[in-house]
């Protein structure tokens, strides 16, 4: 059965009492808790770093920017914290839980029912449509057929892709294209939504009305970390962290 | 996941590969088809078989001067020739006079092959064989037109003929058969009944024959001697049992021909039970070998599939990224590949399976009837489904154990 969202939260915060006391005093209570995370890729002979001793916590609720250059380790770091990808060296905690000792069936049920994720390149299944993009994470939530197709046409709706439903990603533009990334990361309602750069290939009229969408899920207690370029966009955030060469350059309370 | 959502998934992934799917599983098609028409001949076989014997009567037995044992090898067959002797009419009534247990016992002699005409038109090889009127109960004989014989024709060996239903088409085409006279070897008999049409099995016609009565056989064809000697055709009787019938039988005969104890049997008695044993080794051991070819179809079709397996979980590795980044379990990834490969291996063993059923009527038509048993039908889907999923194993573990990010970065 699908979770309702005060079953979700209900959950994630019992988890934080139960899991995360047994495990030694040092577990950080906070949402997300990053210890010196290094990230190296091994290119030839020569390593490259992309994350060099990165440290940060984010309380829940948050609503955090993540800004920074071209090639500074944003997309990285963001892989990181949706538990796609595992760091070189440190340690990363979410909920209190060190994610490097989760199982894969625990890292699967935080990704489908904790996380949306908007990713730079969108990563739609280029064999479906539009509103079977958006119907997987429920698929995987095990959702019956007709509830899921029933929000996955809200989700769309919500980012005007109502008359879109039945293109693949490969008949629409990539605006709309970023819309339904959009869509399919916010129809499971997450209590943690990562966006890279999830307003990249829209309009200001439309970039406006995504914003709208993401403040609506934080004003309800969730949690949004998107990476920018746009000035006006990171602003919005109540906090700002500035990445260059893989390393925290600033970390900035603006709200 | 539930298991609806991933069977179509499993067929929508074979569908958008229409060509590559059927070309994959054009060896288990062939494989299956070949193994399953293979099967059908053997259960065709085998039904026909027990369908004769019913046919005889499961109480019906025959007593022979040679039995199948006498065929084994020359050997057997020279020393057959030289202990068993033919059976004679003395012993015929002896056993009738004295056995307890025999409901019905009847001789018959032939097979002759001769030609046979009526005016103008002649029919070449007919087989001629002559019987006692009591044979038409023992083998439970079905008459389309007219009678069986009396036992005062066979006693003054009158000149009357019982005929297949081929006899009668070919030399009576306007349908008008019974009381004309056939003519064999410059002799007229006059027609008194035809079978019921049987048809051709395995080839061989079943109503191109001539029965006369027995004394009229032995009377124009040389005398009921060497391959015209008589053998008996007999039923136990209701309440007992045949073996039974059968020990008295060759009791009697022994006595008959006073044979000494602990010496062997100087005559053959052949039961339903020595048939259908005789041919079924036979068939178990064709058919061991026989299907072991097809198997070994369906074995490479199996690696086939392996293979397509493999590669559409590399083709499909950002699928895979994608489904995992939205919170697909490693068994949910497992699931979804081990049922396309289940899936299009099925697709692939009914598809043999109704190539053998289309190819298994045509041969059917045209030769050897063919059965292919529901079980088996049942099984060859199972199996080319489980075929499946044993090749799809290593596919979908491979694509199961894919790391997400890594999964994601594939192009
Ligand atoms: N799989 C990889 N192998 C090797 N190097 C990589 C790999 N992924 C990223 N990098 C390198 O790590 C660095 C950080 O990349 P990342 O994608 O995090 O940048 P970014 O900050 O998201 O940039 P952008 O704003 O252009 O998206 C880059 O120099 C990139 O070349
Ligand atoms: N192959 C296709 N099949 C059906 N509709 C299509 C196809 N390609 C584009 N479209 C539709 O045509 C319209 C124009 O698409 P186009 O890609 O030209 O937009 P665009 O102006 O480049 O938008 P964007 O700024 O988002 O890139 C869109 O509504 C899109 O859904
Ligand atoms: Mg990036
Ligand atoms: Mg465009």
């Amino acid at each position: 059965m699908y979770d309702t969202k005060s079953d979700q939260m209900y959950r994630f915060m019992e988890n934080e009492e139960s899991e995360g006391q047994p495990r030694s005093n040092q577990a950080p209570r906070t949402l997300i808790s990053m210890e010196n995370i290094w990230k190296t890729y091994q290119m030839g002979v020569e390593q490259l770093h992309a994350l060099r001793d990165v440290s940060f916590q984010v309380e829940k609720g948050e609503y955090l920017a993540i800004i920074g250059p071209s090639g500074s380790g944003k997309s990285t770091l963001m892989n990181l914290i949706g538990c796609l990808d595992s760091p070189s060296k440190g340690n990363y905690w979410i909920n209190g839980n060190l994610v490097s000792d989760m199982t894969d069936d625990e890292l699967a049920r935080i990704r489908n029912k904790e996380i949306g994720f908007v990713f730079q390149t969108f990563n739609l299944l280029a064999r479906a449509t539009a509103l079977h993009n958006v119907e997987l994470p429920l698929i995987y939530a095990g959702m019956r057929a007709a509830e899921r197709h029933e929000k996955a046409m809200q989700a769309l709706e919500s980012v005007e892709l109502g008359d879109r439903v039945g293109h693949k990603p490969n008949e629409l533009s990539g605006g709309q294209r970023q819309r339904v990334a959009i869509a399919r990361a916010l129809v499971n309602h997450p209590s943690i939504l990562l966006a890279d750069e999830p307003t990249g290939a829209l309009d200001t009229k439309t970039s406006y009305e995504i914003m709208e969408l993401f403040e609506k899920l934080h004003q309800e207690g969730n949690t949004i970390i998107l990476v920018t370029h746009e000035h006006d966009i990171a602003e919005r955030a109540h906090r700002i962290i500035t990445i260059r060469d893989g390393k925290i350059e600033k970390d900035e309370k603006t709200k | 996941m539930d298991y609806t959502e991933t069977l179509r998934l499993a067929i929508s992934a074979i569908w958008a590969h229409k060509l590559r799917s059927f070309l994959t599983l054009l060896g288990m098609i062939i494989g299956m088809a070949a193994f399953m028409l293979v099967l059908s001949l053997l259960q065709g076989f085998k039904v026909y078989v027990d369908e004769k014997i019913a046919g005889i009567g499961s109480n019906s037995f025959s007593i022979q001067r040679f039995s199948f044992e006498d065929f084994k090898d020359t050997d057997s067959i020279n020393a057959a020739q030289r202990l068993k002797k033919e059976l004679t009419f003395d012993e015929l009534d002896y056993i009738r006079e004295h056995a307890k247990l025999i409901d019905k016992i009847g001789a018959k002699a032939g097979n002759t092959s001769r030609d046979v005409r009526v005016g103008s038109e002649t029919l070449k090889d007919v087989g001629i064989s002559g019987v006692e009127p009591v044979i038409g109960e023992i083998d439970n004989i079905d008459i389309d037109y007219g009678r069986y014989f009396t036992v005062t024709e066979n006693n003054n060996s009158m000149r009357v003929a019982f005929i297949g239903s081929d006899v009668a088409k070919n030399l009576f085409p306007n349908g008008d058969v019974l009381g004309n006279e056939i003519y064999i070897s410059g002799i007229p008999y006059r027609i008194i009944g035809v079978r019921v049409a049987k048809g051709t099995v395995f080839g061989q016609p079943q109503d191109n024959f001539v029965q006369l009565p027995i004394k009229t056989f032995g009377a124009n064809f040389g005398g009921l001697r060497f391959s015209r000697s008589p053998y008996f055709a007999a039923t136990s009787k209701k309440e007992v049992k045949m073996d039974d019938a059968v020990e008295e039988v060759r009791t009697l005969l022994r006595i008959k021909r006073k044979i000494p104890p602990g010496e062997k049997d100087t005559f053959g008695i052949v039961t339903p039970d020595a048939i259908s044993g005789l041919i079924g080794s036979f068939t178990n051991t064709f058919g061991t070998v026989i299907l072991f070819v097809p198997g070994i179809a369906l074995f490479v079709g199996a690696i086939v599939i392996m293979n397509i397996m493999l590669v559409a979980v590399t083709e499909r590795t950002k699928e895979i990224g994608i489904r995992k980044s939205l919170g697909a379990r490693q068994a949910d990834i497992l699931r979804q590949f081990l049922f396309e490969a289940a899936t299009l291996s099925a697709i692939g063993g009914a598809t043999g399976l109704l190539l053998a059923f289309l190819l298994g009527y045509i041969v059917s038509k045209i030769a050897i009837p063919t059965v292919i048993p529901w079980w088996a039908a049942v099984i060859s889907i199972s199996v080319s489904a489980g075929v499946g999923i044993l090749a799809g194993l290593f596919p979908a573990w491979k694509a199961a154990q894919l790391d997400p990010i890594e999964a994601l970065r594939a192009e």
